[in-house]
């Protein structure tokens, strides 16, 4: 193989393994946040492992190529579609279900009693005022209808600006601005100041 | 692009706090988990760059092992039946060497040992010999 070749291989490798790293940088910066955004909307921890590891898979598959800026509100997008269809599907297992005579105890979760344990370690003061406040924070935020709920977390959890938002939802900014301040408005009547 | 947190109110600073801290309630199974699956969408991403030509790397072995079993067919329908290959011809005559130490007829030829049969047998190989 001619010298120029293999320089050409080895550039190409190079910048394989550069956006190999970058995106592995990327998706280990958003995997948490993505999957609170996932269980706030399906509130099932297993279901929104599901829809986080499909989004990073699309993304990876289909646009790891794209420029990086704008894989945040793409990955987004592809959550944000996973998450609705996994909603539709338990619509419709839900109403299925409804029919059925008797619903057996495979639907009721399965609780480990060591993890249902108390921890006998005493929460100092502080963690324990941060842990209700999240408590009531995430109680707060299941209640909103599900576009105010994406608008906040986008917004607020993510950081994404008015327009990444819009991208990852898929709907106009206009609409975006509208979704959040009524997620405020709503949050705020519900939590008073949630002070911390 | 993150907000800068200048432009929040204190309600959304707040917020982002409390949301900040929700995420280090995510146990070490979960991040274990989420972890995975980041490894498996990384391995799906390079499958998906690798070149059409690298799949070519596969091609020389592939082809010696379909050239084999292609000279394979056609060396045994080559053959016709009921003809012998040439390879087998020395084969076939130590057959029949066993087919005459196995006949009893032969061993008693043997025995009588003058050696009539042997000088028999050599004339007619040096007849059909000739003949040939």
């Amino acid at each position: 193989m001619p010298a120029a070749l293999l320089g050409e291989v080895d550039l190409t490798d190079l910048e394989a393994k550069n956006r190999s790293r970058a995106l592995n940088q990327f998706l280990a910066g958003v995997e948490l946040k993505a999957f609170r955004i996932a269980q706030a909307a399906l509130r099932h921890e297993d279901d929104a492992l599901d829809a986080v590891q499909d989004a990073m898979l699309q993304l990876a598959r289909a646009y790891s190529e794209r420029p990086e800026q704008e894989w945040k509100p793409l990955f987004y997008r592809i959550l944000e579609n996973r998450i609705r269809d996994m909603q539709r599907r338990r619509t419709v297992r839900g109403r299925v279900m409804a029919w059925l005579p008797f619903r057996g105890e495979d639907d009721e979760e399965d609780l480990d009693p060591v993890a249902q344990a108390p921890s006998p370690e005493p929460q100092p003061v502080k963690r324990l005022e941060l842990d209700e406040a999240v408590g009531a924070l995430e109680k707060a935020l299941a209640k909103l209808p599900r576009r105010q709920q994406q608008a906040f977390l986008l917004r607020t959890l993510e950081g994404l600006d008015v327009a990444e938002t819009a991208a990852a939802m898929g709907c106009s900014e206009g609409s975006v601005k509208t979704h959040y301040f009524r997620a405020l408005q709503a949050l705020r009547a519900q939590l008073g100041e949630l002070y911390v | 692009m993150s907000r800068p947190d200048e432009t929040l109110t204190e309600f959304e600073r707040n917020a982002r706090v409390v949301l900040e801290a929700s995420l280090a309630r995510i146990d070490a199974r979960m991040r274990s988990r989420l972890n995975q699956a980041r490894h498996a969408a990384l391995e799906a991403a390079v499958a998906a760059r690798r070149p059409w030509w690298r799949g070519v790397t596969l091609m020389p072995a592939a082809g010696a092992a379909a050239a084999a079993v292609l000279v394979a067919v056609v060396l045994w329908h080559r053959h016709p039946s009921g003809v012998e290959p040439p390879l087998l011809e020395g084969r076939t005559s130590a057959v029949e060497d066993m087919d005459l130490l196995a006949d009893g007829e032969a061993l008693d030829l043997m025995e009588e040992g003058d050696g009539s049969f042997y000088e028999w047998a050599a004339a007619q190989t040096d007849a059909n010999g000739e003949s040939s």
